[in-house]
């Protein structure tokens, strides 16, 4: 999850910071994401894949 | 100013007007200035002379130099930036070996992630691979990643997120031995690469090879390089102090300060973006009988002097990436110098354009290189 900036490892701290109660700028800002076309990945990013997630099939048939 | 006070002010400075640039090109003919005695060719003794380095500054983490490089043209500088860019090689995931992946991420989308993981490893120490050959314990690193995630017996969910600690090195053949003191990792351990719900699973093996920046951005070893010229704004004319003091306020980043006695002076040229908020005129601007307002202060830009900024990924620390692209613009110049020097250069320049036109036999032979 790179666009030359390495962006993949701050969306974890990045919603630690919004619970936190920080602002969004403040966020990007603390993360050192300087240039807008970094600051757009998080503050666009739609978590999609906890919404497929729900459908998981392979506990139940895993029998795990 | 004499003419040749001209001629170098035009050669080294652009300049920035209301509405207009000046002497924006650089000038190339070893003649341009010869009218009024001034040398514009290229001399390597002078050259060398001239050139400069120097580091300003370096970040906390020792990923982002800035430094500045003077005394050399916009064609050298902007070579060196975009050699940084995409030809200075590193390791890179090429192929990733799927064995299971019952996770809602798609292989490939998986696999695209996976590619763009900077990994530490010095390219120094490995050859290019050359697609469809073998993989070799010289040209390849291996890393594994096998994560599933499940329920314990408290029912917590374990491994829902997998992160990119989770690629391990394998190591291929003798790689045991020559990587010891410093084995090949992940940059950045914390990369979120996948989310897996419990009975999910995902085996990948990936195989690291050399590459450079144009063929894939994933081997970039750089976040960003770019440089600025130096900016040189320049009180031509000493203002009024009520002026001097607009002009000290407008500037939104405080480039100019006010001396006890009310002189203007600039104060930190290198902060000044050129944004043109201080020759901009004043609703009660003065004009001369020709309505042309002269502003106090004249913007300059040093064109032979580059600030640099290079952030690098973290697989190679900068200061080591300027220096291999330096290195790479050196292999390039002596291999071109040699070709120049071949007694036999006009005769391939000569089969060269020959073999442009429909001949069948120079065709088959070009076509497995392409490959
Ligand atoms: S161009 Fe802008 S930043 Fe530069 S000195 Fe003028 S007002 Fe300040």
């Amino acid at each position: 999850m790179t666009q030359g900036q390495v962006i993949g490892n701050k969306w974890d701290s990045y919603l630690t910071f919004l619970n936190a109660g920080y602002d969004e700028r403040s966020a990007l800002d603390s993360l050192g994401l300087k240039r807008y076309c970094c600051r757009r990945m998080l503050l666009s990013h739609v978590d999609l894949i906890e919404k497929l997630l729900n459908y998981s099939v392979a506990e139940k048939s895993s029998g795990e | 100013m004499s003419g040749k006070d001209v001629a170098t002010k035009m050669k080294t400075r652009v300049i920035l007007g209301e509405d207009r640039i000046l002497h924006g090109s650089s000038f190339d003919a070893p003649t341009s200035f010869a009218s009024v005695g001034v040398e514009n060719g290229l001399n390597v003794e002078k050259f060398t002379e001239e050139v400069k380095v120097e580091v300003n500054d370096v970040s906390e983490d020792g990923n982002d130099l800035v430094f500045e490089l003077s005394g050399v043209d916009a064609p050298l500088a902007n070579t060196l930036r975009r050699i940084l860019l995409s030809e200075v090689p590193t390791m890179a995931i090429e192929i990733a070996e799927f064995r299971d992946n019952t996770s809602v991420i798609q292989d490939e989308v998986f696999a695209h992630r996976l590619g763009l993981v900077p990994i530490k490893a010095d390219p120094a120490f490995f050859e290019t691979h050359v697609s469809g050959n073998e993989h070799t314990p010289e040209n390849t690193l291996i890393f594994d990643l096998n994560v599933k995630c499940f329920r314990d017996i408290n029912n917590e969910v374990v491994n829902s997120k997998v992160f990119a600690s989770a690629l391990v090195w394998t190591p291929f053949g003798e790689q045991a031995e020559r990587f010891a003191e410093n084995p090949p990792q992940v940059v950045h351990p914390d990369i979120l690469l996948a989310k897996l719900a419990p009975g999910q699973r995902i085996d990948v093996r990936c195989y690291v090879t050399k590459g450079v920046g144009k063929v894939h951005a994933k081997w970039s070893p750089v976040a960003t390089a770019s440089y600025r010229l130096l900016p040189e704004p320049v009180i031509v004319a000493q203002p009024k102090s009520e002026e001097a003091s607009r002009i000290a306020q407008t500037c939104p980043t405080k480039v100019f300060d006010i001396e006890d006695s009310g002189e203007l002076v600039v104060a930190r040229p290198r902060q000044c973006t050129m944004c043109r908020e201080c020759i901009r005129p004043p609703p009660d601007a003065q004009h001369s009988a020709h309505g042309v307002y002269t502003p106090a202060v004249e913007l300059r830009r040093v064109k032979t002097h580059f600030i640099f900024s290079v952030e690098s990924t973290g697989i190679l620390p900068p200061d080591r990436l300027v220096r291999d692209a330096i290195g790479v613009l050196k292999d390039r110049a002596l291999f071109y110098a040699e070709l120049f020097d071949q007694k036999d250069f006009e005769e391939h320049m000569a089969a060269a354009s020959h073999s442009d036109g429909d001949d069948d036999a120079s065709d088959d032979e070009t076509k497995p290189m392409l490959e």
